[in-house]
């Protein structure tokens, strides 16, 4: 059978780079294939996707050898636009990716694009907004949807041109995991539907293995491994580039089948296998460690409403005391960015009181509680306000009229601490978007807060990159900061936060240790959290006497490695 | 503030987009042509009461209660200096040195001033915050098919007509100069105002590029995108203390330097996404049998609207033709006369 996509002997360095981006890449990609692409930040994953839309060589300049054929076309040959009709590409960001006014629009840009005549347009637009679930959107702001909804607007707009090769780039990078299972399930949809191609960059394997055909790992420019998902998962783990799903591992190393995904099934072959013992381990500690009880902030019946919306927080009341590792949880748009907004004064309460430091938020100025409180936005690109690494780290020290004798030391200081001082005379535009921010947190530290706000700090992260940014977290608790993050991933703010709030449409839902959420099911399940691998597991285990708040994988490991011990003594 | 389009389904919103065009450009044509203060004010409160029909009058009030002193202040030199040969005195600003005469003429016509340039900006308003931008855009894009015959002829011989009329008012001493008899020179000038009223049409029939008309249309669709980038921008910037309202007139400045480089930024970040995004999703396919989903389509409150004002329009300059274009002026001059 001829091929979708059939890249020889490929590298590509982009102009000026000192590296190559792709390092002799052959692969042969059959039509109806569904092909992960994993591997750390920077391995090239989407140059590669860059390679089969045309956008490598036609509009990311640079040095290209080798013949990338899609569809029997040399893409060095062919024009983007041509390339078009038959590569749908889906970017990581929805946002950056949406150039219309309307979702209509957006979606009849590419038919239009093609000449397709206007009364199929219109058949086109409908058929795929049914497809991606965004029926009644027509009239909508592109800009104004929820991450998901936008995430399905751009595939909506690539599958009304009806292309045989669907590229996507990290499409679940930005959504909150009830987003994220409503864009799988259309991807899925739209490519098994229409029996097409699809290459899919991702990180979070737990949820695409199990969907996809074919896995390529790449490392610095190079393809890795590649195969199918059985020998994928049978060789085993790369450190630092390929961690297989804790599931899978577990799987692996008590000898069931490797595409063993889910908890249950994982349960279930392992009590088929060996009948199991129960464990007593007597009772366990539900919070780990004590925490002062001097607050540091207090939201007393916080309201506050958007112009154009209905209220976005609805009485919320919150003590947080010095010391404390707080998560933020909750779906997107329930109230969480808002709600830290507040702490810093970027928001006034429309009724109630925030009061940081014994300080009331209202009569504050920003620039004087940022002496105490460091922020950092979810999109560093949104915060970073300089050319160079060095102006921005000092940009904040100026702001604040700090003696610039103490510069040097503060701004080494906290780039050290992100482990970043090897780029400090850098050009900020040169940095990878986890680089970024990392020294946005840095740019922030160099303020030594007594508080640090974080917005989702691991957006589109590998998951090297969240726990390196998860770790630095723990380091400045340690040395007595207090923090506050929002984030959707659960599983790590189970492993370094003492103290979960759960928002829901702008009411507090949970307040209380981390460990008590993630084994409260009814309110894990009403504010679509996801819970972790391994305590998923765990739960499964629950009638063995495994601990349902286990959320590390040794752990684990440890509770099923006696488990089948003693299940061995009893025989 | 920018001037955002504003969802709804009243009158405004309903006419077609290139009717809003005409609307505000026979509001300009007209705003020339009528000098009286009261008939251009009745006219402004004719377009004021369409357009609190179709927007919210705060929006609308808020926008234009900015521009009352800058009209005011053009008001005011038209007074001021408007001193034609033959105008009737009233007094001096500056009476012990005789300096700077005040005329009946000069405050008639500032008045009237004031009026009409207000009534040209009310018109691009209720075109804005009425018309999507997309519309607009497209109004003035090459479309895909060629338009058929009969539209150009019809297009020609009523724009030939209204050549002709507006030649008659105004030129009318110049066309009697003519060397030739009556029906000679009417079959001249109509000969001469169908020629350029079919030139007109072509030019106006082929309209922008159609990577104009995606610029613009794009251009549009960013505009309440970068407002929104200038606002994150500036609660980073006071997220990292940085204070954004100094009292200090100099720092106000520095302020506003260290908030351009990001917005620059932004913006060439966004507009190098845009590009990447209409690329990929086939945009130089083969650009010129591009189509649109969009149609504009002319109904029946479309020509209605177009009828009046032309109407107005003609109405206007027969005034001027009969001299009679600015009864408040004489109205005022006989008062002062008896």
């Amino acid at each position: 059978m001829e091929n979708d996509i059939e890249f020889q002997n490929v590298s590509f360095r982009y102009a000026g780079a000192e590296k190559d981006a792709l390092r002799q890449i052959d692969i042969k990609i059959r039509p109806g294939e569904i092909v992960l692409v994993t591997g750390p930040a920077g391995s090239g994953k989407t140059t590669l996707c860059s390679c089969i839309t045309g956008l490598v060589p036609h509009y990311h300049e640079g040095e290209l050898t080798g013949q990338v054929i899609v569809r029997s076309h040399d893409t060095r040959r062919a024009r983007i636009g041509g390339l078009a009709s038959l590569v749908g590409m889906v970017f990581q960001d929805p946002d950056s990716q949406l150039v219309t006014s309307s979702v209509a629009d957006e979606v009849a840009f590419g038919p239009e694009n093609l000449g397709v005549p206007r009364p199929e347009i219109n058949d086109r637009v409908t058929e795929a907004l049914s497809a991606t679930r965004l029926t009644g959107y027509d009239d909508r702001e592109p800009h104004n949807l929820s991450g998901g909804e936008q995430q399905a607007c751009a595939i909506a707009a690539i599958y009304a041109m009806h292309p045989e090769i669907y590229v996507m780039d990290e499409p679940l990078a930005n959504l909150d995991p009830a987003g994220r299972l409503q864009v799988l399930q259309v991807l899925i949809d739209v490519a098994k539907q229409r029996n097409k191609t699809l290459v899919i960059v991702e990180h979070s394997l737990e949820e695409v293995l199990p969907l996809v055909d074919r896995v390529l790992v790449m490392n610095h420019g190079q393809i890795v491994r590649d195969g199918t998902v059985d020998e994928a998962l049978a060789a085993g783990d790369i450190p630092r580039v390929f961690t297989r799903p804790a599931v899978v591992r577990l799987a692996d190393k008590f000898g069931l089948g490797l595409k063993t995904f889910s908890a249950e099934k994982f349960y279930a072959d392992l009590n088929d296998r060996k009948p199991m013992g129960i464990l007593d381990l007597g009772e366990h500690p539900v919070s780990r460690r004590k925490v002062s009880s001097k607050p540091i902030i207090e939201i007393k019946d916080l309201h506050y409403s958007y112009q154009d919306r209905l209220d976005a927080l609805k009485g919320v009341n919150l003590t947080i005391h010095e010391g404390e590792v707080v998560a933020i949880l909750g779906r997107n748009g329930s109230g969480k960015t808002t709600l830290a907004r507040h702490i810093i004064g970027l928001l006034q309460p429309t009724r109630g009181q925030v009061v940081v430091g014994g300080r009331d938020v209202a009569v504050t100025p920003t620039h004087e509680l940022t002496q105490e409180i460091g922020f950092c936005f979810q999109n560093p690109n949104h915060q970073l306000v300089s050319f160079k690494v060095r102006d921005e780290m000092t940009f904040g020290l100026k702001a604040h009229n700090i003696d610039p004798s103490e510069f040097d030391q503060r701004v080494h200081r906290a780039l050290e601490l992100v482990d970043m001082l090897d780029v400090i005379d850098a050009e900020i535009f040169d940095l990878g978007k986890g680089q970024k921010q990392r020294l946005a947190l840095a740019s922030v530290l160099t303020l030594n807060p007594r508080i640090l706000v974080i917005d989702e700090p691991t957006t589109g992260q590998d998951p090297q990159m969240t726990g390196q940014i998860f770790e630095i977290i723990k380091n400045l608790n340690d040395l007595g900061t207090t923090i506050l993050m929002i984030t959707h991933r659960v599983d790590y703010a189970a492993a370094y936060a003492d103290r979960a709030v759960v928002l829901n449409r702008g009411e507090v839902s949970f307040d209380g240790p981390i460990l008590k959420l993630i084994t409260n099911l009814e309110v894990m399940k009403a504010n679509a959290l996801d819970l972790p691998d391994v305590t998923r597991l765990a739960l499964q285990l629950r009638k063995h006497g495994v601990p349902a708040w286990t959320i590390q994988y040794e752990q684990l490991e440890q509770f099923i490695q006696s488990l089948m011990g003693e299940a061995s003594h009893g025989d | 503030m920018a001037i955002e389009y504003q969802k709804g389904n009243a009158f405004l919103h309903r006419l077609d987009a290139r009717t809003k065009l005409l609307l505000f450009v026979g509001m300009t044509v007209l705003a020339i042509v009528v000098v009286d203060p009261i008939l251009m004010g009745l006219l402004f409160a004719a377009l004021y009461f369409l357009g609190t029909n179709s927007i919210d009058r705060k929006l609308l009030n808020s926008n234009l209660r900015i521009l009352i002193v800058i009209f005011l202040t053009f008001s005011i030199f038209q007074i001021i200096f408007f001193t034609s040969e033959d105008s009737h005195f009233l007094f001096y600003v500056i009476p012990s040195q005789n300096w700077i005469p005040v005329t009946v003429q000069g405050l008639v016509r500032g008045l009237a001033v004031f009026f009409r340039f207000f009534s040209v900006v009310l018109a691009v308003h209720l075109m804005l915050y009425t018309t999507p931008p997309v519309d607009l855009a497209l109004t003035i894009t090459k479309r895909e098919q060629r338009r058929k015959f009969d539209a150009e002829l019809t297009a020609t011989i009523v724009l030939g007509a209204i050549l002709f009329v507006i030649a008659h008012l105004t030129r009318a001493e110049d066309i009697q100069v003519l060397p030739f008899n009556l029906a000679a020179r009417t079959l001249i000038v109509l000969l001469v105002s169908l020629i350029a009223a079919y030139v007109i049409q072509r030019i106006a029939g082929r309209g922008l590029p159609p990577e104009m008309g995606m610029a613009l249309t794009l251009g549009f669709a960013t505009v309440g995108l970068l407002s929104k980038q200038t606002e994150i921008i500036r609660d980073a910037q006071k997220a990292r203390g940085y204070n954004l309202t100094p009292k200090n007139p100099i720092r106000r400045l520095q302020v506003l330097a260290a908030l351009l480089l990001p917005i620059f930024l932004a913006t060439l970040e966004r507009s190098q996404d845009i590009s990447v995004a209409i690329l990929s999703r086939g945009f130089d396919y083969n650009i010129d049998a591009r189509t649109y989903r969009r149609q504009l389509k002319f109904q029946t409150q479309d020509y209605v609207v177009l009828v009046v004002i032309v109407l107005l329009l003609f109405g206007g300059m027969y005034l001027n033709y009969l001299q009679i274009g600015d009864p408040t002026e004489q109205f005022v001059l006989n008062l002062l006369q008896r």
